[in-house]
């Protein structure tokens, strides 16, 4: 053999073995799935035959399909989306083929798909993305990714499903359920009414404007209104009319004659703009103002009465001053007279009080005005029929009365004595119709009366004072057995 | 010296369309030779999808195939290339 032969054999060696190497990393790499197609000698040409399926039928499959759809390798590469995630994503298919996955994403959604991706095991992952829309809003997907064998890889299947209408339905909802539970929860009557008119809602406290069920009625035949504001000329229709052209009404007090329960309100209504400035409807809120209402009358009453018992009052001391004067001899017997009869005066005074200036029952007032004098014999006078309850003009003018025929019982009369009593009964009124009562006031036990021989203050005041009316008065009777006096209670005073 | 710098250097890699491995091979090829061979390579693509008669050529049985057609000697890498190191080793250029 020559060396040119040699030179020759070696070369041959070599060649084989390096053909011999590389169709055994050509098995290996068959062997080991590093390669996914073959070239094949068909009976005319060359044919490509792709190991594990056709990536074209996965392909059509995926465009086929209505969400958004991605196919990744092992590694979580783009193989493959759809021609609907590419429109979301914006992206062409050669920008992103072999690509991370994650890349695709911005920031905000990159850690949601990475966390879909990262999960081990062969269940599928599901997520929620929302991404930005150019035009303003939001689009929200469910992500769910699924491990998938695509030929000798095993990669993932990525679904974008678009559920902004749901999430959007959802929110509405909910903010519907709101302002529901906010309407509901008012303790206004609250009434929202569609653009004609028609009352759309109304809560639990809207049963005070209108018994029963108003939804479907207009408004304005629902609760007719009038406004105490004289100047306008306003009704439930044209208030209603006012707010849906845009105009809400502030605080305004109506009358609600139909209403069931109770009748004065403040109203406000306000357009109702659900969605941009469009005016879809009102709402209509009625405090209700009963309370508010008799507390201002009582009030204006309590002003009025007071002002005009501050005047009385005074007419009165100055008139007990005068009277006392001209009746009285000595310093000590005016003030003596005249401190018993302010004295008597402020007892009413103080009852009334208590009883913001309400109706006293003559019972008490006689008790009251007695009582000093008795010390801790009480038994010593007796009532019976003075259960009534009279006016505080006409228990001043008792409490004045009572006093001076007190004093004059302790003067001169049965209390003046160790045995003496008094009793005071009240007749029960005879007939039907408004009559005068009649009290008794009778002395029994006392020194024998004697008719005195001048006109003192006491009987003035005891004759006078329940003459403001025609059928009051008072006459005294000098029986020798007792003094009598027999009092008329006006019958507009009697309750 | 400019000369060798300026010697012909190809790569020719065969795929089958759009198979995981042909795409997965692709950018691993182009992200190798970005980040360590930078200008250093010619690339071919060649789909023997739409040409399998180009297979002949370098007697391409497996794809994805990567060869190294010039500098000689001739090597093929078959398989996504996703082995770097295996890369790198046989696309070396001996003296570099």
């Amino acid at each position: 053999m020559s060396a040119a032969d040699h030179l020759n054999s070696d070369a041959v060696i070599a060649d084989l073995r390096h053909r011999l190497a590389e169709a055994e990393d050509t098995l290996r790499a068959i062997r080991e799935g590093e390669v996914d197609a073959l070239v094949v000698q068909g009976a005319d040409a060359e044919e490509v035959f792709t190991i594990g399926g056709d990536s074209e039928s996965y392909r059509t499959f995926m465009e086929a399909m209505e969400p958004g759809a991605a196919a990744l390798d092992a590694e979580g590469r783009v193989l493959y989306l759809n021609s609907t995630l590419r429109r979301l994503l914006g992206r062409s298919l050669e920008d992103v083929q072999g690509k991370p996955f994650q890349q695709v994403f911005d920031a905000d959604t990159r850690g949601t798909v990475e966390h879909l991706l990262a999960q081990p095991g062969t269940a599928s992952q599901s997520g929620d993305l929302r991404f930005r829309r150019d035009t303003g809003g939001d689009l929200h997907f469910s992500v769910s990714a699924t491990p998938l064998k695509l030929g000798t890889i095993t990669g993932h299947a990525v679904t974008f499903a678009d559920v902004t209408e749901r999430v959007r339905a959802e929110a509405a909802e909910q903010s519907e359920r709101a302002a529901r539970a906010v309407i509901a929860s008012a303790n206004e009557a609250v009434l929202v009414c569609d653009r004609d008119g028609v009352i759309t809602h109304a809560n639990v406290a809207a049963q005070i404007v209108y018994s029963g069920n108003p939804v479907g009625l207009r408004f304005a035949e629902a609760v007719p209104l009038v406004f105490s504001d004289a100047s306008s000329e306003m009704d439930s229709e044209g208030m209603v009319s006012a707010t849906l052209a845009g105009r809400a009404l502030q605080g305004k007090e109506a009358l609600a004659p139909n209403a069931p329960m109770v009748k004065d309100y403040l109203i406000s209504a306000a357009p109702l703009q659900v969605a941009g400035d469009q005016i879809s409807g009102c709402v209509i809120t009625m405090v209700d103002l009963s309370q508010r209402k008799a507390a201002e009358k009582q009030q204006l009453l309590l002003m009025m009465e007071l002002d005009h018992r501050v005047k009385n009052t005074l007419a009165l001391v100055l008139s007990i001053s005068t009277r006392t004067l001209s009746h009285e001899d000595t310093l000590e017997g005016f003030q003596k007279a005249f401190t018993g009869r302010i004295q008597a005066l402020a007892a009413t005074h103080t009852m009334l009080a208590d009883k913001s200036w309400t109706d006293l029952s003559i019972e008490n007032v006689v008790r009251s005005e007695v009582a000093p004098y008795l010390g801790g014999s009480v038994e010593r006078v007796t009532t019976s029929g003075l259960d009534v309850a009279v006016t505080p003009r006409a228990a001043i003018a008792l409490g004045l009365i009572i006093h001076e025929l007190t004093t004059n019982a302790v003067k001169y009369g049965s209390l003046s004595s160790e045995e003496g009593t008094i009793h005071v009964s009240g007749a029960a009124r005879a007939g039907e119709g408004p009559a005068p009562l009649t009290i008794e006031w009778r002395e029994t036990g006392g020194p024998e009366v004697v008719v005195p021989t001048r006109r003192g203050f006491g009987r003035t005041v005891i004759a006078r004072s329940l003459q403001y009316s025609p059928e009051g008065g008072a006459e005294v009777e000098f029986d020798p057995a007792g003094l009598v006096c027999r009092i008329a209670v006006p019958s507009e005073d009697l309750r | 010296m400019t000369i060798e710098a300026k010697a012909p250097r190809k790569l020719v890699l065969y795929i089958a369309g759009q198979t995981p491995k042909s795409v997965a091979a692709i950018n691993n090829l182009q992200r190798i030779c970005a980040e360590h061979l930078p200008g250093q390579y010619d690339i071919e693509v060649i789909d023997l999808r739409k040409n399998p008669q180009l297979a002949r050529e370098h007697s391409i049985v497996a794809i994805p195939t990567l060869v190294r057609e010039l500098p000689v000697p001739l090597r093929k890498i078959i398989g996504d290339l996703s082995d770097e190191q295996k890369v790198l080793i046989n696309l070396k250029i001996e003296g570099e």
